[in-house]
């Protein structure tokens, strides 16, 4: 470079340089852990349940007991999990991968991007699997067991058609991801003290609506709305949350130092 | 020559300290600069600063001509080493070498290869597992083979032993032969690199006290020991940079001498000697000398 | 840095040392006229120090004439080179040494002639 170069064109010689999709692979560099751990571990508990399944089955014996039980086996939770894992990999996102990509000189907007995209395909990807697992599961009765661990009544029980049960799965995963991204990031901008007024301010904030439905007898209503809702509808208010998160967490890392130690 | 870095009356407060004090510079583009001074100087500070990663106070930062915060084209051309570098939890070196080409785009994977064998880093183990060695060398490795055409080395080779440190001085000096580029090297093994080096930067309580090309410093001072009589009448009317006596015996650092002065303490029978820029460092930040020596 | 095989002193500037090796090794007919001379990035590696230092180096050289560039191909020994190094260095040495050894005999009564007969000496002394 000359000194009569301008600094434009040097940077138009160097590209745009956005990081975005960089960013995406980043987070998927290591496939093991993104893309198989958490389906071993799913398998894992799924067997585990089939087991279990499998055993109470041939505990009980008249039919009429087997009702009762399979009544029971829809309330299964097993698979709540693989959401709690999505939420550990949304906070890891910003707790170690914000500091690497930083020093890989990424800017804080296209972390930012890579790391909301990369949220939206494992999200898609899961709830592909997901779905893809219920509907055999339905298909199958429950595994010719009568299990549920897919199609749970959390998840719509039986009668769901498949791309309702898909966005069901989607918009809880993004709701999980990016929760974890914005407490992440507080701690990351504010560490523990942010922490304390983040959990403080939620808590007040949960305690204060219930006591406040309490107060104005509204309880029956709030269960009302929620069967009225139903599962699908719940989750499409939960996007709401989830675009807070993403947002809020955004303006919260765009001011933030990476912290070292 | 054009300037990759200008920095005005830079100043970056935190609640109750002043890292970086009303700072002013430039850095000249190809040029090797050491950046020196204690720990807690300001070094790594004003680096983050420079790549975006921490927001001034005050004053005005042009990398490149442009503002490095949240500045994709800029940080593209930059390299920033840190020691501590945090690594994702499930990372492996092999993750991290096929994730920087991705981010730099002069990245040799040739070269990067070359650098994996020489440093010895395996890589296929958890990152969490390695040596402090180790992990200073992936730091080296991405330094090196990205090729950015500004590149901070911010004490870049904590852990790492005197075998791994030269190889990391002689690949710095041979690439950069090949492919010339600003390098900002920070360091308290300031007599390892002192050769390295074109230009010297010493900061001291976040402001910048020498800026001066390394060949200049060179010689600029000069260690009289004698008589402490002969010393003090030697030395009366200089600045005296440094002053250290036993008994009798005085031992004081001034600025450079001619010819016609060294002549004339010879005849006084005063002993001169050199001082090196890691002494005269050591003594223009007033510390200890131990603080610069190695700690691996 | 200290390492071995490099010869850096601390007191001086290196590209000064650096110009000065070159000239050792034109002298001694290690780098005969007309011959290239090392590029600077060879030089660099070589004793560890920066490449624009050791530059500046063999820049002194040239504006001395001891050494001239062929465009592109590199540093060569100018002709006449080693007799002009020999004729400074004789000048230097007789500044250098011959000087404050005549000065110190002075001081210490020794006549010229029983300083050169200590000079015939120590020739003896050295066959």
């Amino acid at each position: 470079m000359t000194a009569v170069q301008t600094p434009t064109a040097a940077r138009t010689a160097a590209g745009s340089g956005s990081r975005v999709i960089p960013v995406v692979r980043l987070h998927l560099v290591n496939r093991f852990s993104m893309l198989v751990l958490p389906w071993i571990i799913l398998g894992f508990i799924f067997l585990v349940n089939l087991a279990i399944w499998w055993i109470v089955m041939s505990a009980v014996g008249p039919d009429a007991d087997r009702a009762d039980v399979q009544e029971g086996l829809q309330w299964s939770g097993a698979s709540f999990y693989i959401f709690v894992y999505m939420m550990v990999l949304g906070v890891q996102a910003i707790a170690l991968t914000f500091p690497f990509a930083l020093g890989f000189s990424a800017t804080r907007r296209d972390f930012w991007l890579g790391t909301s995209l990369t949220f939206v395909l494992l999200s898609a990807l899961y709830a592909a699997g997901m779905t893809v697992l219920a509907l055999i599961e339905v298909t199958t009765d429950g595994w010719w067991l009568g299990g549920r661990m897919f199609s749970a009544l959390y998840f719509g029980g039986d009668a769901m058609p498949w791309y309702a049960r898909f966005f069901l799965f989607f918009a809880t995963f993004l709701f999980f991801f990016f929760v974890g991204a914005l407490a992440a990031a507080i701690y990351q901008r504010w560490r523990v003290n942010g922490m304390l007024i983040f959990f403080g301010a939620l808590t007040v904030a949960l305690v204060g609506a219930a006591a406040l439905i309490t107060f104005s007898e509204s309880w029956p209503a709030v269960g009302t709305w929620f069967v009225e809702t139903g599962a699908p509808g719940v989750v499409a208010w939960s996007l709401v949350p989830t675009a807070l998160a993403a947002l809020v967490g955004y303006v919260i890392l765009r001011r933030t130092t990476p912290k070292n130690s | 020559m054009s300037a990759v870095v200008e920095v005005k009356d830079l100043s970056k407060n935190y609640r109750t300290v002043t890292a970086v004090d009303e700072v002013s510079f430039t850095v000249e583009e190809n040029t090797i600069y050491g950046l020196l001074g204690r720990n807690g100087a300001g070094k790594t500070t004003l680096m983050q600063l420079l790549t975006g990663q921490e927001f001034a106070s005050s004053g005005e930062i042009r990398v490149f001509g442009e503002s490095p915060v949240e500045n994709a084209g800029v940080l593209e051309r930059t390299s920033f080493i840190k020691e501590s570098q945090k690594y994702p939890d499930d990372f492996q070196p092999k993750h991290v070498f096929a994730s920087a080409p991705w981010f730099f785009p002069e990245w040799d994977a040739e070269f990067a290869e070359r650098l994996i064998a020489d440093f010895r880093v395996p890589l296929k183990r958890r990152i969490k597992k390695l040596s402090r060695g180790q992990l200073s060398s992936i730091g080296v490795i991405v330094g090196l083979a990205s090729r950015a055409p500004l590149t901070f080395f911010d004490e870049p080779y904590l852990g790492l032993d005197a075998v791994a440190r030269q190889i990391f001085y002689d690949r710095l000096l041979e690439d950069y032969a090949e492919h010339p580029r600003t390098v900002i090297l920070s360091t308290h093994l300031i007599d390892e690199v002192s050769n390295l080096l074109e230009h010297v930067l010493v900061i001291d309580e976040g402001r910048i006290i020498v800026d001066q090309a390394a060949e200049e410093l060179r010689g600029s001072a000069t260690t009289i020991v004698g008589t402490r009589a002969g010393v003090d009448s030697f030395v009366a009317g200089r600045e005296v940079l440094h002053r250290d006596h036993i008994g009798g015996l005085a031992s004081v650092t001034v600025g450079r001498l001619d010819p016609l002065e060294r002549q004339e303490a010879a005849e006084l029978g005063l002993e001169l000697s050199p001082v090196s820029l890691q002494q005269l460092i050591v003594q223009k930040t007033n510390v200890p000398a131990k603080e610069f020596e190695v700690k691996s | 840095m200290n390492q071995p095989g490099v010869v850096v002193d601390e007191s001086r500037p290196i590209f000064v040392q650096i110009a000065e090796l070159i000239e050792i090794d034109i002298i001694s007919g290690g780098l005969p006229e007309e011959t290239q001379v090392p590029s600077t990035n060879e030089f660099a590696a070589f004793h560890r120090i920066n490449p624009a230092t050791a530059g500046k180096g063999v820049n002194l050289l040239v504006d001395e004439g001891i050494l001239y560039k062929k465009r592109g191909i590199g540093m060569f020994v100018a002709t006449g080179a080693r007799d002009r190094l020999i004729g400074q260095r004789r000048q230097r040495f007789e500044n250098d040494y011959v000087g404050p050894l005549v000065a110190e005999a002075d001081k210490l009564g020794i006549t010229r002639a029983q300083l050169a007969e200590m000079i015939r000496r120590e020739e003896g002394s050295a066959e």
